[in-house]
């Protein structure tokens, strides 16, 4: 049993109970970490202990204390590190040049070993050791419940439940209880408008057409009829109306509730989740809740009031006949709760499809010319068709479930009133009853069954309405963000220093990507970033952008921490280009002014004419005023590159980011673009990262990433003389460049 | 000695792949029962060798990748084995040792009960180590396909519990197993 995974951090500061003889070489132990694996994966219950110059792991065996592994003395060692394997991961010491290992562990004590390696390496490096460290909060177990949250930072679904989605749909509602609590007056007269008929009737058939008698009472019998009926029709206008009044208001505000949400969420919510799921949420979820107000109040709250009130009225007017009523309950109720059971994963599994439909559309579609490419129209034609056959097959098994479960109810029903014809004409036929009263009761009964019926139909709505909710709350309550700063440092005016302190950074943070970065851009430098794809350029940028934090180290602009930073601040003035530039449908005016809606005509030129899109801009039918495709349909690669930079450059950002922004321009115009960029970059620190080394020929300084490392930087002449990596590219291209001109 | 696996010279270049043969290499273990690994022709050996397969599911006998990391902690390949059952006992012994210790996870042997509350699927399992209980939210990358018929459940941390073919379980735990994992 892996139990430490799903119990709160055991660690321990002193030695554990019976390891009384380590207690030479462990007096000044400093922590001690579970571990639950042996280095051959065998399961044990050990520990691993940490002092000022020793580690190693022990276990209890027959009350005697079994070194496992170790003793290491850390003088002997130079670095620490976590190797994470598939399903499990070793704590590492370099000894003599080699990792050794030194622990084994399940992933489920991965985190805290992870924060135990950060204290063996600050000892190592003979940093002070920081003990609070090592208890800060988990980020992957809920400290409240030991369960192992679904994600990251995800809220505890557990402890999160807050009485469930119902109450926390209430919560919702708050804002139109006025609304809510008229409807709910409105039903209650409603039921007792629903009494009038039978009563009335009852009278009708006892007092008038039986004994043919007091004829002038007709007309005021049948004169309340239709007042009763009247009025009931007005109540249900209104309770209508209403309802979809705040139906539809909570329906929106709830949309742009989560949509604001998913916009504050951190770019690695969006790794995690396909933009196909989120949008059936923002879609198809949400509209769950538009019915929510008419499903409780005259799904359930109405139809319980019915049945409370009718039920009791055919008590009092005959509890016999009443209790004969209440034989088909059992059943219905017993039915409806193997139905829940039954039909629950079955929402699930529609929903799944028709995101995984959508997502599979969506792909196709961007991706049409792709498949067009490589004639592959015929196999996602075979794939669109499982999926959809997948829809199909999931919702007939939902809709089959409910078309079998609903006329069986009815025949219960059914059977229902054929006891009562049963039971109650023989009380006639004996004389125990009037007539007029079996047949009030039958009318009765019409009205009590069917809001039975009603609430089992609710209960199927309630399933449906429940695997929604959870996943509209999944991301309303979601807290993967980064953190905000509680009082944020602002910059008057950013001078553009950028500095990266020994940053380490893995969008696993077991598996480091870049790897102790250190680098200084001074304001006003034009810096080249070169290497190969995948050893983390990219991955760089968006740490100066702030989409991800490091594990280690810091990210500095102007000397301040980036997590310190207003993140207003930090987008006016950091613009970032990307490769695949995304380009919104509006015009071209319209997409250049997207970081500045209000810039003027002449500053949009100027942005252009930079990027050297203006020429191609000029000669298109309606210039400035075209209107885009989808994503730019319409441009070419250099086009849609040319804009995205003019885009940037109209924000007049301090720091200007290309990440390989000029990757698809040919070499003449971006010759054009590196002139304009010079000039309009003078005094603006500029990063562009590019495979074409003639772009940063007059970088101030040009770094070399390799493998997540700064492995060279200097100028484009020093590191030619330096003959290492780069050198060696740039041999590379110019052989290329002259076979090209050949 | 610290730097003896200093500088980097396999005459493996980046666009071929160097076999390894039995004859050619000799693993042993060092003093801290990490691999050595020596092979014939190359200046020095190579410490600190572990294993991975290439293809873990359809060869898990043949294209064993060793590797090692160098000074500079970049992970680097010698080479690959094709056969391991062409290599030496005793070598075959160390290298499944090493592989034992690059993947970890629980065989599957029946499910006594899955529970879906708050969108999470808590599971009772009976694995070749016993039974055990695990979490997991009800979301799609928590199962992987595994071969033709196998399926790998992750939980919430990741850790790993193998069904090496769903068609072996027994009809009814089958059918629960497929009322979550549909996909
Ligand atoms: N969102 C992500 N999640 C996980 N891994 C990623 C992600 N983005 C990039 N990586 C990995 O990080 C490494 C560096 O990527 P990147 O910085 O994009 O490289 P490049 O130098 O080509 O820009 C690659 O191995 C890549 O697979
Ligand atoms: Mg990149």
């Amino acid at each position: 049993m892996n139990a430490p995974a799903s119990s709160p951090s055991p660690l321990l500061r002193q030695l554990p109970a019976g390891f009384d003889a380590l207690h030479c070489e462990f007096e000044d132990v400093l922590f001690c970490l579970p571990v639950d694996l042996t280095l051959n994966g065998e399961t044990t219950s050990a520990w691993l202990m940490v002092s000022e110059t020793t580690c190693a792991v022990a276990a209890m065996q027959a009350d005697a204390v079994m070194v496992q592994s170790g003793p290491f003395h850390l003088d002997h060692a130079d670095k620490a590190r976590l190797l994470q394997t598939v399903g499990s991961a070793f704590l590492q010491l370099r000894i003599d040049g080699v990792y050794v290992n030194v622990a084994r562990f399940s992933n489920g004590l991965r985190e805290m070993h992870g924060r135990g390696v950060t204290q063996i390496k600050r000892l190592l490096a003979g940093d002070a050791f920081q003990d609070e460290a090592l208890t800060s909060k988990s980020e992957t177990i809920c400290s409240d419940c030991g369960m192992a949250l679904p994600a990251a930072k995800a809220p505890c679904p557990r402890c999160t439940r807050k009485g469930g989605i119902f109450t926390r749909t209430l919560g919702l509602m708050r804002p139109y209880w006025s609304s809510i609590l008229m409807l709910l007056g409105a039903m209650i007269v409603g039921v007792a408008l629903d009494l009038v008929p039978p009563i009335l009737t009852r009278y009708l058939v006892d007092d008038v057409i039986t004994p043919k008698a007091n004829l002038h009472w007709l007309p005021w019998i049948l004169g309340g009829l239709v007042a009763a009926a009247l009025f009931s029709t007005a109540l249900n206008v209104l309770i209508g109306r209403t309802t979809s009044f705040v139906g539809t208001r909570i329906t929106k505000e709830l949309r742009e509730r989560v949509q604001t949400k998913l916009l504050g969420l951190s770019v690695d919510y969006y790794n995690r989740n396909s933009a196909g799921s989120l949008m059936s949420r923002v879609m198809g979820d949400v509209e769950y809740f538009q019915s929510f107000v008419s499903q409780v109040a005259q799904g359930f709250l109405l139809n319980v009031l019915l049945v409370l009130g009718i039920g009791t009225t055919l008590f009092v007017m005959n509890w016999k006949l009443a209790l004969w009523v209440m034989v088909p309950i059992p059943f219905v109720l017993l039915g409806t709760m193997i139905y829940w059971k039954v039909v629950y994963p079955r929402y699930y599994r529609v929903w799944d499809s028709q995101s995984k439909m959508s997502q599979s559309l969506h792909g196709l579609l961007q991706g049409i010319r792709l498949v067009k490419a490589f004639g592959q129209e015929e196999r996602e034609q075979e794939r669109f068709a499982k999926s959809a056959a997948y829809v199909q097959a999931s919702k007939r098994s939902l809709e089959m479930s409910a078309a079998t479960f609903n006329p069986m109810m009815g025949f219960v029903f059914g059977l229902g009133g054929l006891i009562v014809w049963n039971a109650g004409g023989r009380d006639v036929l004996d004389g125990h009853i009037t007539l007029g009263t079996l047949m009030a009761y039958f009318g009765l009964l019409g009205r009590f069954y069917s809001p039975v019926q009603s609430l089992s139909n609710f209960s199927s709505w309630v399933t449906g309405f429940i695997a929604a909710g959870q996943r509209v709350f999944e991301v309303l309550e979601s807290n993967n963000q980064l953190e905000q700063p509680e009082q944020p440092k602002t910059i008057k005016r950013m001078q553009g220093r950028i500095e990266l302190r020994n940053v380490t950074f893995g969008y696993d943070p077991y598996a480091p990507i870049l790897k102790n970065v250190n680098l200084t851009i001074e304001p006003g430098q034009f810096v080249g970033i070169v290497g190969k794809s995948g050893s983390g350029k990219s991955t760089l940028v968006n740490l100066v952008c702030r989409f991800y934090d490091p594990q280690e180290g810091q990210v500095l602009i102007d000397g301040v921490n980036v997590r310190d930073l207003a993140e207003n601040d930090l987008r006016k003035d950091v613009a970032l280009v990307l490769q695949e530039p995304f380009l919104f449908r509006a015009t071209i005016a319209e997409n250049i002014a997207y970081g500045r809606p209000e810039a003027d005509p002449i500053s949009i030129v100027h942005a252009a004419r930079a990027a050297s899109a203006h020429d191609f801009i000029a000669k298109k039918v309606a210039a400035y005023d075209t209107r885009l495709g989808e994503n730019g349909a319409g441009l070419s690669g250099g086009e849609k590159q040319r804009l995205s930079i003019a885009r940037a450059l109209l924000t007049d950002p301090r720091v200007l980011i290309l990440d390989e922004a000029t990757s698809s321009v040919d070499t003449e115009s971006e010759q054009q673009i590196q002139e304009a960029l010079a000039h309009v970059c003078k005094g603006r620190t500029t990063i562009a990262i590019a495979h074409r080394l003639s772009t940063l020929k007059n970088a101030d300084v040009i770094y070399v990433v390799d493998d997540g490392r700064i492995a060279e930087h200097g100028t484009h002449d020093a590191l030619v003389e330096s003959n290492g990596i780069y050198a060696k590219l740039v041999k590379i291209q110019t052989e290329l460049s002259r076979l090209e001109a050949a | 000695m610290k730097s003896n696996i200093i500088p980097f010279h396999a005459p493996t270049s980046s666009v071929t792949v160097r076999r390894l043969h039995a004859d050619t290499i000799t693993l042993t273990r060092d003093s801290h029962a990490m691999l050595t690994c020596t092979i014939s022709g190359d200046a020095l050996p190579y410490r600190g060798v572990c294993a991975l397969l290439l293809f873990p599911i359809s060869r898990p006998d043949e294209w064993v990748s060793l590797r090692f990391t160098d000074a500079t902690d970049k992970d680097r390949e010698i080479g690959i084995i094709e056969d391991l059952r062409a290599f030496p006992e005793d070598t075959q012994q160390l290298i499944r040792e090493s592989l034992a210790r690059h993947y970890h996870e629980q065989k599957i042997v029946s499910i006594v009960s899955i529970q879906q509350r708050y969108g999470q699927l808590f599971f009772k399992v009976r694995t070749q180590r016993g039974e055990e209980e695990f979490v997991t939210p009800w979301r799609q990358d928590r199962a992987e396909d595994w071969g033709t018929s196998g399926r790998v459940l992750l939980d919430a941390l990741n850790n790993r519990y193998l069904i090496p073919d769903m068609n072996a379980l027994k009809p009814r735990e089958l059918r629960l197993l497929r009322t979550y994992i549909y996909w």
